[in-house]
């Protein structure tokens, strides 16, 4: 009853095996994935020439030494690393140590949970497509385990269909099975680590590293026309504090109320945040309205209460023309600061437009003219920069990213006594034109500097804007000169690629806002919109308990239907011998139809008649020389007609 | 259509009357044997005729200690899920959960609506397996795949393509002489993902005959027949003249002696004789009185083995019956039979 | 489940022809059939249903064995069948000293034409009835079963074919009486069908005590049919529809026969083939231009009868018991 699992069977396991670790190789140390193919092949080449499995001492030993490796490798057994480490180990020796079916089984489960940790690290639709192939090969594997005759191609397809049958449940549960914000419990610290994004600091060279990247910072769905490209600045840090290299955002003293005096109408739209692992959110300058869970800083920072580490959708509004409030004296003071020491020659290029200035409008002006003027350019590898940053970047290289230029600017400002700060987040997105969504890109981070004017307040200048205006204009591609790296999709030449990346994007979007987002809040505007508002979880669990049991039911009828007879005439006599059956009068399994009809037709005196009108019928259809279709339709009626 | 129960049930052969003599609790006892958990509990206890019908209220179906397992890392994986808030993790998780649930119906599916029925089972001899055979008939269209049946040690698996029969073989050890029942067998799946276990249990009234276990013994000395006048010599042809007797209606016109019909006297016909004309009788009295009656059939058996193998034509005498000489495989099962039966009621 | 009672056929309980308007055989040939019927059922009574089964079996060119105690009226039946449908009868009683040539006949030397000369024997008839064939040696009635399969006899070496129609009701005591030879069971299958008479029932053998002789009532009986009639009915037996579905019932049964433990042996295909001819004659005998299971079921019992060898399990069990039994086991598809 519990033979020893045949060779074809341990193959399409072994693959299942090895489609569902494929993906963490990268991650994992190479030793264990060095380990995990050697034990893989060591069961093959045993399944294949019969010959003997390693004996249990070995693999006692090869635990031991596997838990000592990861200690080592993680210094902790526990976190998500080293436990899926631990999972791919254990699966390797496990197997080693099967010898019979039922052994497998149990290994077979394993890989399903394994496919689950790919999850951990990406749930894009190709990981979910790998592992929907990976739960099929490893299905096809249990059903070959419990049906070992079978041809593995039929369990390839039992497996599909098992599948497939299995569907409609997981959309109920799915739909329906109360979701539950937030994490059970305090989560590893390796949870959230390789998310990109903006830093907490801003210092040469950040940003530019994050330009090269295709990575999907949030998409942006505008209720009306999106605004024009030049005016999507998208808020994020801001930055006050500068130490000569770096700034940070530094603590500002009594920052007051984020208040402006709106210039214009709100724009309206909703932004989907992919997980970043940091607080802030992003909205066009400024955000005119709070999303629930977050917060607005005196310097118009969206903050998170915590880390977004899912992905976040909200809805926003914003103003694109504004008048901040006036700040105090204490937060102008710390957007005069410089640190001592630095940059002498800017130092002297400021005070020279401070004097010949009359007002600090001019003193702008004329720094931004000098950005247009000077020759700037712009390139993703900017030359490397001294002790002073800026004055190597003005009167040396001249060449650099956004943050130089922001950074340029603002210490300028500075010098010349102009309160100044610098904001980052990103300029710009692509409009996808498959589903009207705006995707802004981590290539698309971007650094600007606010400028304190009396009668203006925080007023934006962009000083790239000035000395790269097609950086703003036309993105980054175009700003960048012939010959440097750019990002791959953006490059020009790649038309058609990009037509079919937005297409891609937006399926990938849907995905996100659909099957990815389906989150707590998704789960109750369902609800809302099935006229179920205030569903507690008991009335879900209650719903899901009768929907979930109305499918297998309906499954059950479905597969347990009798045997349906290939003949029609057949087919409708056996509804009638239930129809009589129900009257008490059943058919018993060997009685021809005219004995009784005679005896139903004793038992039914007044439906005597068409009793036998029926069995003469069907007789001619079953019996006679003839196939009449005309007939099967006349006894179809007269059946159906019948009540005894 | 087929009946959905061939079985008559076996109401109330469990119980005493006098205790359950009203009216009430005789319904009540007619009503604890249609019952599942009458059959659960004492499972059917007559032998069933005819071809047995699987029906749905026949078949039992419980998780496997792999499907217990599943369950719990479907479990694991929603907490995962959860905690990590993986909606993939969600999909994947409630993926497997549908198609537990439904690998639960194929199970079912797998076993319900079969029909069963006894086919032949040889003789044997006591000690040998008694290979009985059940025949399985699949009325639907899809596939039975690993159906097992087991009757006490003896197992056997088959599948049962669509709309087809297949037979299994139960090898039954046979200990005693008589006639072996077929004893109550399941028959269980656990296709296709050894989650659920579906069983049921099924009687069929089959009987295979078991010859008693044959002893190495010589054979007794054989006894010419007399009114032959034949020669007790071993190695003799069978077309051996012996000699000749009166003339019987039914005897071949080729052995008649017409030389001697010639010379005007009787009819005669001539009597060809060689081992088959030399008559073995097994007696048990022949046996030593210090053997049990057991161990008497079991040399007699022997004994008639022996006597089939040399050509003798033998006869069979126990206390009560005797059987004629003769010879040939149908006059030796019918020998062996009579062991296997005598003084055991059929 | 309900047990049925066997299928009890009489001629009030045949019902009228259906509705959808298919009429039977020819009208001429049931007309001829149900005066055979109800003569024979005037001398024989009480067994209308035997002498129905007995005509189907001749109707689709089987020869018959009608197996009972003596005196029940085996053959006084056969006689009357002869009569009725008009064939030339010839009884053959057998006995022990009954030798082959007996039957077939023998080439005497005429002195006239100074040759030999072949007397028929009593088997050049259309209709044999072969008493006691069970009393005759094997080698004698050998010679009869040939005869039977082959239509034919081979007398000195030259074959003579026996005249058309060719029939053989054979009777035979019970096998456990004495002095008998037991027909083998190789020769048993050439008969179509076997029949057991029975016991008169009280108001049946009330009437038979009440009434006139026998043998005068024979001796007054007139054939019903022609010769040409009855080679029509039995073109129209062959033209009987047999259905799939049918065909289905058939090896159900026979296979059923085949991997029952019930049987020492299945039913071979000269079986099966003898199934479906008896049921085409049986519905024929009903007035039915296509096969029903009722007809396979009314026939099974004769034609199985003697062909199963119940496997026997303490409890004597009669061959219309087990063709009951049989009945039973295996569902109409």
């Amino acid at each position: 009853m519990n033979p020893a699992p045949t060779l074809a069977n341990l193959l399409v396991l072994g693959v299942g095996i090895l489609l569902a670790a494929a993906p963490h190789v990268a991650r994992l140390p190479w030793w264990v994935s060095a380990l995990a193919l050697g034990a893989l092949g060591w069961r093959a080449w045993a399944a294949w020439r019969n010959e003997r499995m390693p004996r249990r001492w070995l693999l006692y030993a090869l635990v031991v030494f596997g838990i000592g490796a990861v200690f080592l490798s993680y210094r902790t057994l526990f976190g998500r690393d080293a436990g899926i480490t631990m999972l791919v180990l254990f699966l390797a020796l496990k197997l080693l140590e099967t010898r019979t079916q039922r052994d497998v089984i149990i290994v077979t489960f394993l890989c399903y949970f394994l496919s689950l940790t790919n999850f951990f690290y990406s749930q894009t639709i190709p990981t979910g497509i790998l592992m929907a192939a990976t739960v099929l090969v490893l299905t096809a594997a249990l059903v070959g385990f419990s049906g070992p005759t079978r041809p593995v191609a039929r369990n390839f397809r039992t497996a599909g269909m098992l599948l497939a049958q299995g569907i409609p449940v997981m959309l109920i549960l799915f739909l329906f099975f109360p979701r539950v914000p937030g994490p059970l419990w305090g989560m590893p610290s390796d949870a959230y680590s390789g998310m990109t994004g903006l830093s907490e600091s801003m210092s040469p060279g950040d940003i530019s590293a994050l330009s090269q990247s295709d990575a999907i910072a949030f998409r942006v769905k505008f209720d009306g026309a999106p605004p024009p490209k030049k005016a999507l600045y998208w808020r994020g840090p801001v930055f006050w504090e500068f130490d000569g290299r770096s700034w940070r955002p530094g603590s500002v003293p009594n920052p007051g109320d984020p208040q402006f005096d709106p210039l214009s109408p709100p724009v309206t739209y909703s932004v989907t945040v992919e997980p970043h692992n940091r607080p802030w959110l992003f909205a066009l300058d400024l955000p005119g309205r709070v999303p629930p869970g977050a917060q607005l800083t005196a310097d118009f920072q969206l903050h998170a209460r915590r880390p977004v580490r899912t992905r976040l959708r909200y809805d926003m509004s914003s103003f694109l023309e504004y008048r901040t409030a006036g700040g105090s004296a204490e937060a102008l003071a710390a957007a005069r600061a410089l640190p001592s020491g630095f940059n002498p020659k800017a130092l002297a290029l400021a005070g020279q437009w401070a004097r010949g200035a009359g007002s600090d409008e001019e003193i702008v002006l004329r720094a931004v003219d000098f950005f247009r003027r000077a020759g700037f350019g712009y390139t993703l590898s900017p030359p490397p920069l001294g002790h002073d940053s800026v004055d190597d970047f003005i009167f040396g290289t001249k060449r650099g990213f956004c943050e130089h230029f922001s950074s340029a600017f603002a210490y300028l400002m500075r010098a010349a006594g102009i309160p100044a700060r610098v904001v980052t987040g990103y300029q710009g997105g692509e409009i996808n034109p498959v589903d009207g969504y705006i995707t802004v890109r981590q290539a698309d981070a971007h650094a600007w500097v606010e400028v304190w004017l009396a009668g203006r307040g925080w007023t934006r200048v962009d000083p790239t804007a000035a000395a790269v205006p097609l950086r703003i204009e036309s993105g980054l591609a175009a700003a960048v000169p012939r010959g440097e790296p750019l990002p791959f999709l953006t490059r020009p030449e790649l038309t058609w690629l990009r037509t079919l990346r937005f297409n891609w994007e937006a399926l990938a979007n849907y995905w996100n806002q659909w099957v990815l987002g389906y989150n707590p809040e998704r789960q109750r505007g369902l609800f809302n919109r099935l006229g179920m508002p205030d569903t507690t979880w008991q009335t879900m669990a209650q719903m899901l308990f009768w929907a979930v049991g109305a499918v297998t039911v309906a499954f059950a009828l479905w597969l347990l239907r009798k045997a349906r007879p290939r003949d029609a005439a057949h087919a409708i006599w056996l509804t009638f011998c239930a129809k009589l059956a129900r009257r008490g009068t059943a058919r018993g399994a060997a009685e021809g139809p005219r004995n009784f009809a005679d005896r139903a037709a004793l038992a039914h005196p007044r439906a005597a008649a068409r009793i036998r009108a029926i069995a003469s019928l069907y007789i001619d259809l079953r019996y006679g020389p003839e196939r009449d279709h005309g007939g099967v339709a006349r006894l179809r009626a007269l059946v159906r007609g019948f009540r005894a | 259509m087929r009946s959905e129960e061939v079985v008559r049930g076996p109401a109330g052969r469990l119980h005493t009357p006098r205790r359950l003599a009203t009216p009430a609790s005789a319904r009540m006892r007619a009503l604890l044997a249609r019952s599942q958990l009458y059959r659960i509990f004492f499972g059917v206890r007559e032998p069933e005729t005819g071809t047995i019908f699987l029906s749905q209220r026949r078949v039992y179906i419980l998780p496997t200690r792999h499907g217990v397992v599943f369950g719990l890392a479907l479990v694991l994986m929603l907490i995962g899920s959860i905690n990590y808030q993986l909606s993939l993790g969600y999909v994947l998780t409630f993926l497997l959960a549908g198609m537990g649930l439904v690998s639960m119906l194929h199970t079912y599916r797998n076993l319900a609506h079969l029909y069963v029925s006894a086919a032949r089972a040889e003789p044997v001899f006591a000690g040998d397996l008694a290979r009985f055979q059940l025949y399985l008939e699949n009325p639907n269209r899809f596939d039975r795949t690993a159906l097992w049946l087991h009757a006490g040690d003896g197992a056997g698996s088959t599948d049962v393509a669509g709309r087809s029969g297949a037979t299994v073989q139960l090898p039954v050890p046979a200990t005693r002489r008589g006639y072996l029942q077929l004893p109550r067998v399941t028959i269980e799946t656990r296709y296709p993902l050894a989650l659920f276990r579906a069983w049921s249990y099924v009687h069929p009234d089959a009987r295979a005959l078991v010859y008693p276990r044959p002893a190495d013994a010589p054979l007794p000395p054989a006894r010419s027949i007399p009114d032959t006048g034949a020669a007790v010599s071993a190695g003799i042809g069978a077309d051996d003249f012996a000699g000749l007797r009166p003339y019987q209606p039914t005897d071949s016109p080729r052995h008649i002696a017409w030389k001697s019909v010639a010379h005007g006297n009787d009819m005669l016909t001539k009597v060809f004789a060689g081992r088959g004309a030399e008559e073995l009788w097994l007696d048990l009295a022949m046996l030593p009185a210090a053997l049990d009656l057991e161990q008497k059939l079991s040399c007699l058996a022997g004994w008639v083995l022996h006597a089939e193998r040399e050509g003798y034509a033998y006869g069979l005498r126990l206390p009560g019956t005797a059987r004629a000489p003769g010879h040939g495989p149908a006059h030796r099962d019918e020998c062996l039979k009579a062991l296997a039966l005598h003084e055991r009621a059929p | 489940m309900i047990l049925q009672p066997v299928p009890q056929f009489d001629s009030k309980s045949v019902p009228p022809s259906s509705p959808s308007g298919h009429a039977g055989a020819t009208p001429i040939a049931s007309a001829a059939l149900r005066r055979v019927v109800e003569q024979t059922s005037k001398v024989i009574l009480g067994k209308e249903r035997q002498i129905r089964l007995a005509l189907a079996c001749l109707l689709s060119r089987g020869h018959l064995l009608i197996e009972d105690l003596p005196g029940v009226g085996k053959t006084t039946l056969a006689h009357v069948l002869a009569r009725s449908l008009g064939l030339g009868f010839h009884r053959i009683q057998f006995t022990s000293d009954m030798l082959p040539a007996d039957i077939i006949g023998v080439s005497i030397y005429d002195r006239e034409s100074a040759s030999f000369k072949f007397h028929p024997g009593p088997i050049f008839s259309q209709l044999v009835l072969a008493d006691e064939v069970n009393r005759a040696t094997p080698k004698t009635q050998s010679a009869l079963l040939e005869a039977m399969e082959e239509h034919q006899v081979t007398a000195e070496g030259e074959s003579r074919r026996l005249p058309e129609p060719f029939f053989v009701i054979a009777t035979q005591n019970p096998s456990h009486q004495v002095g008998t030879f037991p027909l083998p069971e190789s020769q048993l299958d050439r008969f179509q069908m076997r029949l057991e008479l029975g016991y008169p029932d009280r108001a049946a053998e009330r009437a038979l005590l009440q009434g006139v002789d026998r043998r005068d009532l024979i001796a007054s009986l007139e054939p019903c049919v022609t010769p040409a009639e009855l080679l029509a009915l039995q073109g129209a037996v062959r033209q009987v529809h047999v259905s799939p579905a049918l065909v289905d019932y058939v090896q159900a049964l026979v296979e059923y026969t085949r991997r029952s433990p019930d049987f020492v042996n299945g039913l071979s295909p000269r079986a099966a083939l003898a199934l479906v001819a008896c049921s085409r004659a049986w519905a024929t005998v009903e007035g039915r231009d296509r096969v029903i299971p009722e007809d396979v079921q009314a026939v099974l019992p004769g034609v199985a009868g003697h062909r199963l060898h119940p496997v026997v399990n303490g409890v004597r069990r009669t061959s219309s018991d087990i063709a009951v039994g049989l009945v039973e086991a295996v569902p109409i598809p």
